[in-house]
């Protein structure tokens, strides 16, 4: 049923939206696909009025999280949208302006990294920024999109730190789908116009900041500040969560769990292919086998307990990574191991999977050869989703690429 | 293990002087490790550099706390905060002092020497900044195990690249130090049982002192650098006419005007560069070699 | 053409106020400190400095500050989109928030010459195009100086530096012009771009305080005589400053609305040798043999520059 508030919304358009509602004054911009909609969009608004404040076109990445950083540290509403190689060119500038204790929310459509360079989606690199210090937060549904760029202005201003708001390429970026758009008194209600708690640039308090620092001591105790900060967001993100149900009716856990409390295999997942694995779950437990989902939401900080309760007393884990770290495998699989070593009652088996790399598509198959993998004794870890298909696909494309002894 | 700690000022070698006596060490069959310490801080500003030498492999790496030896290259810097010469000094510890005069208030505590280098290096080297050569032999020779064949060796490895005349004159100082300077007594250090650190778990603190934020405008007057100098200059008021060419040359902002108009120089922070005499049209600043104070 | 007057007479009248305190961790006889010093008097204490990594990171070490005005540290490359972000959520504070006039900043870029020719050019470049207000000062020592003076596109033509060493192969160490970053930025026509020397502190004081009141990007390259990485004694710095411009090898100049003039010419040039010759960095060209070739290239670099307003 259509209602007055609820439109229609590609991801990155949703992502617009929530930067719309939530009052942004500030975005520095810089396009790339598949994130330049959010940009295009905030830019037209600012130009025609709808939007108060300034929209600045950067001349790249590096530069463009570097004026966003100041831009918090000077006192206004910042909100910055990049992808894939952008955030690489720009992460010299996110670790900077982290260290800065600065909020702002930006969104990172995902996109796979080069080499070989291509425009779908993994996780790749919203996994660079992992240990830099943002919060990241890893939305399903262009929905949750749009509730997770309010949420997460509560949670940077009250923590300081920038929160980083994950969605994918084309899967959910271009994907259009029915969005709940709450009025804008609403809104307010939930997450007033902006007024910095924290000390900012102007002429009356002159101040440095980010200076150098000498010794190892002082860097330690400067970086172990920024590491409770950023444990204390969770706690925050909750308290955050819980007024975003009062206020919306929607509540946001840092994982949420499909199917979960009888289930023997459960696939751990994240973002949009997260809707995949749902509809598998569905389709196995009409087949009789008691399948169930963990979804990652809150990526950093780690929600490390509540990630191992839903795990624990469950026989066989899969963790689905849409990313590859060569030479070690799928990069969130070792964090979920760890927070459930402490557990008497972990899974028997915990098996790494990588799949989804570059956009490749998961089907109910690749579920199917996930619980079968969960099955044997002798799984080899992790397990590749690749099949013969693509093998043969693979080779056919050899064949044009390679000039053959044979016919030269 | 034999820990020597070399201190100096950025300029005068000291970083060189560690390694001439490692290599010596090296040359002479010993195991050997050296290493020098410096910050961003720039030449005139408080260097340390450490040596290792042992006859069984270097477990150890990093600064040197407790040294068996220690080598101030520059008086000035007895009582200077920053450089902290004497720190982690025992009653086993020996203490070399670059300078005419024995420390006395040093001698109740420790074993204190102290030989005007700056003269042999005048009388040798035509320079009296660059002491690596004559700390190191000092260094080497205390130790009472390295050869003068391998620390003459030392010297023209590590100095490779001056001309012949300076060479010669760096290998006739060394040679003079050994002849000069006798062996001490260097006990080994006996190990002390392990204590266990008391480790505290960080409080969390608000932004405004969990990020690197200063809020004290112009506090960086508290830092001192007038230990930086080597010469001091001094204003001739009988005839300063009070232009003010030096005020305004002063890289660090560190000559005033008084309420009279005169130029002033602050010296907690001159730095020593010596810019206000070179360009003082009529020479009315002179400049005096600055001696230290002794604790 | 709008006159620009002379604020500053002689040196009695330079302004009494010092905007950095001493202490600073920077080397004794820095000349790219004296003219940032210098500048900085003119500014008045409300600015802002987005500092790029280089030498003068040294300037605040936590937790000292030398500003009586504000730093922000940024990266090599970010200092410029650092003080775009402040400019603009300034310009929306004001606009928008209330945020009174007088809280206003001068907001400034302080770059080496490695930021400012290599990883901060394009940065910067865009800025200048976005028209961005703001205050450039680029202290010009010719090399990457904070780790230990490798070569940067500053460089000059025959200077030895730790990367590009005099060797017999490569006698006349760098091979390379320095480029060119006055006419580079005068390219894209800058509201104000002048050159400074820290010798010639009233030319200097003159261009901070015409520059001060005017709005949009005001580029300053500073020749900053470096006794550490140049070799020379540090009282010798003004000195060789002053070589600089009297070899006509550092032209003291000024670009504003659409003119360029020499606002400091040497009556008569003095060869460059004379300004070689006292720097280590150039003392392969001299011993063990002369490189007259070398010698001859860089005068007559300097000749073909001066012809041309001569």
């Amino acid at each position: 049923m259509k209602t007055p508030n609820k439109i229609m919304l590609t991801g990155n358009k949703a992502a617009a939206w929530g930067a719309r509602m939530a009052g942004v004054e500030y975005v520095p911009a810089f396009p790339i696909t598949p994130q330049t909609e959010i940009v295009e969009t905030l830019a037209k608004w600012f130009a025609d009025g709808t939007l108060q404040g300034k929209f600045t076109n950067m001349d790249s990445e590096h530069s463009m999280f570097m004026a966003a950083g100041s831009a918090g540290a000077t006192g206004v509403r910042v909100f910055t949208a990049s992808s894939s190689q952008g955030i690489l060119h720009g992460l010299e500038s996110l670790y900077t302006i982290t260290g800065w204790r600065v909020p702002m929310v930006l969104v990172n459509v995902s996109r796979a990294l080069a080499t070989p360079i291509t425009l779908e989606p993994d996780h790749n690199d919203v996994m660079s920024t992992r240990d830099c210090g943002l919060i990241q937060l890893h939305a399903e549904t262009c929905q949750e999109v749009f509730d997770f760029i309010l949420m997460g202005y509560r949670v940077a201003e009250e923590v300081c730190l920038p929160v980083l708001v994950n969605m994918d390429g084309f899967y959910l970026s271009f994907t259009r789908e029915p969005v709940l758009i709450p009025d804008e008194q609403e809104v307010r209600s939930f997450l007033p116009l902006y007024t910095a708690t924290q000390p900012v640039f102007q002429a009356s308090r002159p101040m440095a900041r980010a200076s150098a620092v000498f010794g190892g001591a002082t860097y330690t105790s400067f970086k172990l500040q920024q590491e409770l900060a950023c444990r204390n967001a969770e706690g925050c993100f909750n308290r955050v969560a819980q007024d975003f149900e009062k206020h919306f009716g929607r509540l946001y856990g840092p994982v949420e769990t499909f199917h979960l409390d009888d289930a023997e295999y459960v696939f751990v997942m994240s973002n949009s292919f997260a809707t995949k694995g749902k509809s598998a779950v569905q389709k196995l437990r009409q087949q009789g086998i008691k399948a169930g989902l963990l979804k990652l939401r809150l990526f950093r900080p780690f929600p490390g307990e509540a990630i191992a309760s839903a795990l624990a007393g469950h026989a066989k884990v899969a963790v689905i990574d849409q990313n590859l770290a060569p030479g070690m495998g799928g990069i969130t699989y070792p964090e979920i191991v760890t927070s459930l070593y402490a557990r008497e009652d972990r899974p028997e088996k915990i098996l790494s999977v990588i799949g989804g790399l570059g956009g490749k598509d998961m089907d109910d198959q690749d579920f199917m050869a996930i619980i079968e993998n969960l099955d044997k004794l002798d799984g080899g870890s992790p397990l590749y989703l690749y099949d013969e298909k693509d093998v043969s696909g693979f080779n056919r494309l050899q064949q044009i690429a390679e000039l053959k002894e044979a016919e030269s | 293990m034999w820990r020597i700690r070399i201190h100096g000022r950025g300029g005068q070698g000291i970083k060189t002087a560690s390694q001439i006596i490692g290599s010596a060490g090296f040359y002479s069959g010993f195991q050997a490790q050296d290493f020098p310490l410096y910050g961003a801080e720039r030449r005139g500003a408080p260097v340390i550099a450490f040596t290792r030498i042992s006859k069984d492999p270097v477990l150890e790496r990093g600064p040197i706390l407790s040294p068996d030896i220690i080598l101030i290259g520059d008086e000035t810097l007895l009582n200077d905060p920053q450089s902290a010469p004497l720190c982690g000094a025992e009653p086993s510890t020996i203490i070399f002092v670059n300078s005419d005069r024995t420390p006395e208030s040093l001698k109740h505590n420790f074993t204190v020497m102290a030989i005007n280098l700056t003269d042999l290096c005048i009388q040798y080297l035509d320079n009296h900044t660059v002491y690596s050569s004559a700390l190191s032999a000092v260094g080497a020779r205390l130790l009472g195990i390295i050869e003068l064949p391998d620390l003459l060796q030392a010297v023209e490895d590590e100095l490779t690249g001056v001309s012949s005349k300076v060479m010669k004159g760096n290998l006739d100082l060394a040679r003079k130090i050994f002849e000069v300077i006798q062996p001490a007594v260097v006990s080994e250090k006996v190990n002390k049982p392990l204590i266990a650190k008391q480790l505290v778990f960080p409080q969390h603190r608000p932004v405004i002192e969990a990020a690197p934020i200063i809020l004290q405008p112009g506090n960086m007057a508290l830092r001192k650098t007038g230990n930086w100098r080597v010469e001091r200059p001094e204003i001739d008021y009988e005839h300063c006419n009070n232009c003010l060419i030096c005020y305004a040359r002063c890289p660090d902002g560190v000559i005033g005007v008084d309420s009279d108009g005169r130029p002033e120089i602050d010296y907690d922070h001159c730095k020593g560069c010596l810019i206000c005499a070179q360009e003082c049209p009529g020479h009315f600043i002179n400049t005096v070699r600055e001696t230290g104070m002794f604790p | 053409m709008k006159v620009l007057t002379a604020v500053h007479k002689k040196i009695k009248d330079l302004h009494p106020h010092e905007a950095i305190a001493p202490g600073t961790g920077l080397c004794a006889g820095c000349g790219g400190l004296e003219g940032l010093r210098m500048g900085l008097k003119e500014l008045g204490d409300d600015f802002l400095i987005c500092n790029a990594a280089g030498c003068f990171t040294l300037l605040s070490v936590y937790p000292f500050t030398p500003l009586k005005g504000s730093w922000l540290y940024t990266t090599m490359g970010g200092p410029v989109p650092a003080a775009q972000g402040v400019r603009d959520a300034l310009d929306i504070r004001m606009r928008h928030k209330g945020l009174e006039e007088k809280e206003n900043l001068n907001v400034i870029v302080v770059a080496g010459d490695g930021s400012s020719n290599d990883m901060g050019f394009g940065p910067t470049s865009a800025a200048i195009h976005r028209g961005l207000d703001f205050i450039y000062f680029c202290y010009d020592n010719e090399a990457y100086g904070n780790t230990g003076f490798q070569l940067s596109a500053a460089s000059p033509y025959g200077s030895a530096t730790q990367t590009t060493p005099s060797t017999d192969v490569h006698e006349a160490g760098t091979e390379m012009n320095k480029k060119d970053l006055f006419e580079i930025w005068k390219a894209q026509k800058p509201v104000y771009l002048a050159t400074v020397s820290p010798r010639e502190p009233i030319d200097l004081s003159n261009k901070f305080a015409r520059a001060k009141d005017l709005k949009g990007p005001r580029m300053f390259i500073c020749m900053s005589p470096c006794p550490t990485g140049w070799g020379f004694d540090p009282k010798e710095a003004q000195q060789i400053a002053k070589l600089a411009v009297d070899t006509g090898i550092f032209p003291v100049k000024e670009y504003f609305e659409g003119e360029m003039v020499h606002t400091v010419r040497p009556r008569k040039r003095l060869p460059v040798e004379k300004f070689l010759e006292r720097q280590k960095r150039f003392r392969h060209l001299f011993a063990p043999h002369r490189q007259d070739e070398v010698i001859e290239q860089i005068q007559s670099r300097v000749d073909d520059y001066w012809r041309k307003y001569d």
